[in-house]
Order: structure tokens, then sequence, then C-alpha cells
């Protein structure tokens, strides 16, 4: 790997800019292990909950010529099993680790705080924005920026690690959310979770594709807004951003630095060009900024702020 | 990319009780071992290996073990089922004297398999096993291809007495196979690995599944993170020999790991 891509993310230094994004391949730490030897530079846990969750019955993916749906349903092992994972992959390992939790109020999130607190992850992330669990608990906290503040600033208290919000691109405006996030003490932003959600239908059976009907939209149309909403809350706020939605290759990357992401999530296109996606994407930024003239990540430019 | 194809049921047919093979009227673009992904749209997706595909339909062969497949075992032909696939790795294709070790649900993918194989001219011994007679499947379609098949029940009462494993043994000690194909049961597989000796071999995994497409990683192998969906389910020796969770453990829906 280039040591052009050599990058500082919350003070570690990581060897590519490149995240995997929670849920992707990350339901074990040999999965981890897998994205950090095509690649990656700080890998992300599967969202863990208190208790294991099986998640929905299938189908949870629907394929399409934009990328996915998906509505996994936050399957995970549960916070213990999930911890004992990643301490598992850290036992080989000095790449930065994200531990991902989700909880639908400040007593949940405080308890999976304590539990990571005794882990050896790097960073801790509040997931506030799964779109596939409004049967059961309704929708997103961070559609609320006041719900955003008050659980950034109760984790912050307790927290041993650096806090990152993963926000919802299904807001009326994110800059405020962001702000909120900020201002509760966020050390850092992730963004953009799935779109949506929407829907497919099998017009053969006449039903949703996905048994939950409805799932969060991923992959390479989603681009243009993750664009935007990265765009807009690099504008607002201070803090770095982990940029995400539909990354597939260099020049995508690129686009992502250019609107104010520090570092970019790479996910579904693990699925359209398959495991090797890490290593391209980094000869392609590579490429890029030998052409471009740039010696190291922090010369490319950011766009002018809003 | 899109590969998902609704398709009514052609034909069915019960193997023995409590197996059945469902065939559609479709082109899939497959290779031995690899696997499709199957939904009703009632609840669950499975993945089920391809038992036989030829130039205009394919078939899999289905053991009724819970919710889905119970459900299935009730369609009728003519109902119609949505399919995603071909996914997966396939079978190397060798052309000398191989060996086939196989039991139970998990057989009739060497049907497809020892289809082409005869067609690069292999020299192919199968040893088809079941715990009962009630339980053995797929001898009469073994019998009609050119190949030598061994029939084994654990209780005698089909074929020679024994496991497909204490077959196998005796079979390596007595011939020289250049390479050995197993399918079945993941402590039987664990088993055979003992007795493989020098031979190359590939083995058919299971792992709970989810995606099939290599990104929600349920289906990972420790410790290399293989996804079994992707680089699986068939793997060579080479790489079985590094997994540490072979016949050891395995991963449920919630990812937790389940003691074999
Ligand atoms: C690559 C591969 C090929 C397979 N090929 C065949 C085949 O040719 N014929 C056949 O009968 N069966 C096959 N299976 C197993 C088949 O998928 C399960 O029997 C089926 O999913 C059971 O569903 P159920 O609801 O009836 O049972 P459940 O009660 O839900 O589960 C019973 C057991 O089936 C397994 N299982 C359930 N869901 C899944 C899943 N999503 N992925 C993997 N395993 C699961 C688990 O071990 C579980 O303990 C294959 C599995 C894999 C991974
Ligand atoms: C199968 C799948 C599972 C996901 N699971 C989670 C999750 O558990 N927690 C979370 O915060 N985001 C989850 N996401 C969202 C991704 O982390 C990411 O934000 C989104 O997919 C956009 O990036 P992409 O287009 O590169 O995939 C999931 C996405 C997919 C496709
Ligand atoms: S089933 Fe999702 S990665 Fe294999």
């Amino acid at each position: 790997m280039s040591d052009k891509l050599k990058t500082k993310f919350l003070g570690k230094t990581i060897k590519s800019p490149l995240v995997l994004p929670a849920g992707i391949m990350d339901m074990s730490f040999s999965g981890l292990n897998y994205a950090v030897q095509n690649g990656a530079g700080i890998v992300t846990s599967k969202s863990l909950t208190l208790e294991p969750r099986m998640g929905h019955k299938g189908p949870v993916v629907a394929e399409f010529e934009g990328g996915l749906l998906n509505c996994m349903g936050l399957c995970n092992p549960g916070i213990e099993d999930g911890l004992a994972e990643i301490n598992q992959f850290k036992k080989h390992s000095d790449i930065p680790v994200i531990v991902s939790v989700f909880a639908t109020n400040i007593l949940d999130f405080l308890k999976l705080t304590k539990y990571v607190n005794k882990s050896k992850a790097d960073f801790l992330e509040l997931n506030l924005s799964c779109p596939n669990v409004f049967d059961e608990f309704g929708i997103p906290l961070s559609a609320s920026k006041e719900k955003v503040g008050e659980i950034i600033s109760a984790v912050k208290k307790i927290s041993k690690l650096p806090i990152i919000a993963k926000l919802s691109p299904n807001v009326y405006d994110i800059s405020e959310i962001a702000l909120s996030a900020e201002s509760a003490g966020a050390d850092a932003l992730c963004l953009i979770n799935t779109v949506g959600p929407g829907m497919l239908i099998d017009t053969k059976m006449v039903k949703p594709v996905l048994f939950n009907k409805f799932g969060g939209l991923s992959g390479p149309c989603i681009k243009p807004i993750a664009l935007k909403l990265i765009y807009q809350t690099y504008s607002a706020v201070n803090i770095p951003i982990i940029g995400m939605g539909g990354v597939k290759s260099g020049e995508d990357a690129v686009e992502m630095l250019m609107a104010g992401a520090t570092v970019i999530g790479v996910g579904t296109a693990v699925y359209c060009r398959g495991i090797e996606v890490f290593n391209k994407i980094n000869d392609e930024i590579t490429k890029f900024m030998k052409e471009e003239n740039y010696k190291k990540l922090s010369e490319i430019p950011k766009l002018k702020k809003l | 990319m899109n590969k998902r194809f609704t398709l009514s049921i052609a034909k069915i047919v019960e193997e023995t009780k409590g197996i059945k093979t469902f065939t559609f009227k479709h082109k899939l673009d497959a290779k031995p071992g690899q696997f499709i992904m199957l939904t009703d749209f009632e609840g669950g997706e499975k993945p089920f290996s391809i038992s036989d595909c030829t130039e205009d339909e394919f078939s899999i062969t289905v053991k009724k073990i819970g919710e889905f497949t119970a459900r299935l075992f009730q369609k009728r032909i003519e109902d119609y089922v949505s399919i995603r696939g071909a996914y997966g790795s396939s079978f190397f294709i060798s052309k000398n004297k191989v060996l086939l070790v196989g039991g139970g649900y998990a057989i009739p993918t060497f049907y497809f398999l020892s289809k082409i194989l005869l067609k690069n001219k292999a020299d192919i011994t199968l040893i088809n096993g079941a715990r009962t007679k009630e339980e053995h499947i797929f001898a009469d379609r073994f019998q009609k291809l050119n190949i030598k098949v061994i029939n084994a029940t654990n209780d005698g009462s089909f074929g020679e007495k024994g496991t497909v494993v204490n077959v196998a043994k005796k079979l390596i000690e007595d011939e020289n196979f250049d390479f050995l194909y197993a399918s079945g049961p993941e402590m039987m597989m664990k088993t055979l690995q003992k007795v493989c000796g020098e031979i190359e071999y590939e083995f058919l995994f299971e792992r709970y599944m989810k995606c099939a497409i290599g990104i929600c990683g349920n289906c990972t192998m420790d410790p290399l993170g293989l996804r079994l969906c992707v680089e699986g389910p068939v793997l060579p020796k080479k790489k079985i020999k590094l997994l540490t969770e072979f016949g050891k453990y395995h991963r449920d829906a919630s990812g937790e790991r389940i003691k074999y």
C-alpha cells in the first residue's frame, strides 16, 4: 500500500483512509481480518445490542441495478459475544476498531458503553439511525436533534473512548442534527446510513421482495445524496466525518474527501466489486494523487464551505 | 446483478420420506457445488445445493427439517417460488481417478458433479451413505451413470454396513485416488479428513447464510474470514487445513457461536 495514503483519524495513524462500515462482513473477528487483509484501514463491528438478535426473516437483501436494499434487522450476537470477537481481532492486529452499538434509550446506551469501556476497541459509534427496525422501535433517534443531543451528552460522561455518531440521511435538515451531536460532545460523525427505506415487488407472486417489506438503500444509487449531506454537515461542524454511501471507486472516494470527509466507508461495493475493492480503491486514490500531484492525502482540497 | 427469477415448480419427486427433489424449467448458469437461495416470500430464504442442471432445467433436493422446508414440502407443481443464484464456489473438475464421499441430503450435489466429471472422462468411485435404507437416496440415479457406486448404511439395511468414512478408509488403502470430494455432515468430513493422507481434496461446507452475496458476514469461517457464500461452499484442502472452526463450532443467525 502506498505511504501516501497514510492519514490520521481521531489521533490514530491509519494506513488507508478506507473504513469497513457497520454491518458489512463484521459478525466475526475473522470477517474484520479479511477486510484488513484486503486493504481496509479501520474496521467497524456490526451494531451490537444488549441481547443477541436473530434479525428479520429472509429475504433480507434484494439486489437491483442501483445497489442493494437490506433489512437485516440488526442481527448480532449481543454485546458480550460481539466484544469477544473484537478482543480476539485486537490480539493480532493494531488496526483501529470502531464498535458500533444500537439501543433505543439512554439507559441501554449507557449499559452498552460500560461494556465497550472494558474492551479493546478504539472508538465507540452510536448507531442512531437504523431504518430497518421501524415496526419494533419506530423512527430512528437521529430524526430528533433533541434526542441525539441527550444521548450523546449522557454517553460522553462515561465513555472512555472517543464517540462517533452515526446519522441518518432521512431527515429534513442534517446540519441541525450534526450541530446538536457536536455540541453534545461527539468526537466525530459517520454518515450516511442507508437511505429510504424503499421497497421492491415481485410481479409474479405479487409480494414485496423483502419479507420485512421495506429496506434501507445502499450502493451507487445513494452516492449523490451522501455527497450532499456530507457537504452540508462539513459546512456546519468542525469535527471529522466518516463519509460513506455508494463509494465504489477511487474517484468516488476522492469526491467524499472533497465534500468534507476525513475517511471513507466502503460497504456495498464489497458486493459490487468483490472483497478486492479496498485495495483497488487504495490504488485508484494513489493514482489520482499522482496525476494531480498531491503528495499527502491531506493535500486533497475540500470544497469551500456553504 | 439482479439475479432473482420467479419460477413455477415443474416437477416434484419424493426421494424418500422427508426428502424431495424440486425441478424448474429454466436455464441456470451453474457449476457443480454451487447453490441457490430460494424463498416463497412467506418468511425465510434458504440455501440449497443444485442437484442437477441441464440446458433447460435444474433441480434441488431438500430435506424437511424445520419451518421453511416444511412449508416448501406443501408446495405443488405449478406453485411459484423465487430463486436467486447460482452462488458460490464450485468443485474442481478432475479428469483422473476420483473418490466422492457423501451422505444424506448432501449427496445429490454429487449427481450434478458426476455428470460433469464424466464429460471430462474422470474415473469415478462414489460412496453414498445414510443411516438406514429408508433414508438412503439417489441410489437408482447414480446406478444409471457410468460410475462405480458403493452404497452404505450405518445399520447395514442397504449396501455395506458402516459409515462412509470406514468404507472410504478401506478404499483409500487399496486404491490410488488422485482427488477426493466430500459433502455431508461436518463431523463426518472431520473424521474423513484424517484418512485422506496425501490425497488432494475439496469439501462442501454449510454455514448460516443470509445475503449470499458476501456482505453480511454471517457465513464467515475462522480464522481467515472466508465467506462461505462467496469463497465457499466448496473449499480446497489448502484452505480447509487452516480452518480453526472446522468440526468445532459454527455461528447461528445472530452470529453467536454454536458448538458441534
Ligand atoms: C451451501 C448450503 C447448501 C445446502 N444445500 C442443501 C440441500 O441441497 N438440501 C437441503 O435439504 N438442505 C441444504 N442446506 C441446508 C438448508 O439450507 C437448511 O436445511 C434449511 O435452511 C432449513 O430451514 P428450515 O426453516 O426448514 O429449518 P430451521 O428450523 O430454520 O433450521 C434447521 C437447521 O437448518 C440450518 N439452517 C437454517 N437456516 C439456514 C440458512 N439460512 N443457511 C444455512 N443453514 C440454515 C441450521 O443448521 C439450522 O439449525 C444447505 C445449506 C447450505 C449453507
Ligand atoms: C447489509 C447491510 C447491513 C448494515 N448494517 C448496519 C448496521 O448494523 N449498523 C449501521 O450503523 N449501519 C449498517 N449498514 C449501513 C452501512 O454501514 C452504510 O452506512 C450504508 O450501507 C451506506 O454505505 P454503502 O453504500 O457503502 O454500503 C448496513 C448496510 C448494509 C448494506
Ligand atoms: S451469507 Fe452474507 S456474507 Fe455470506
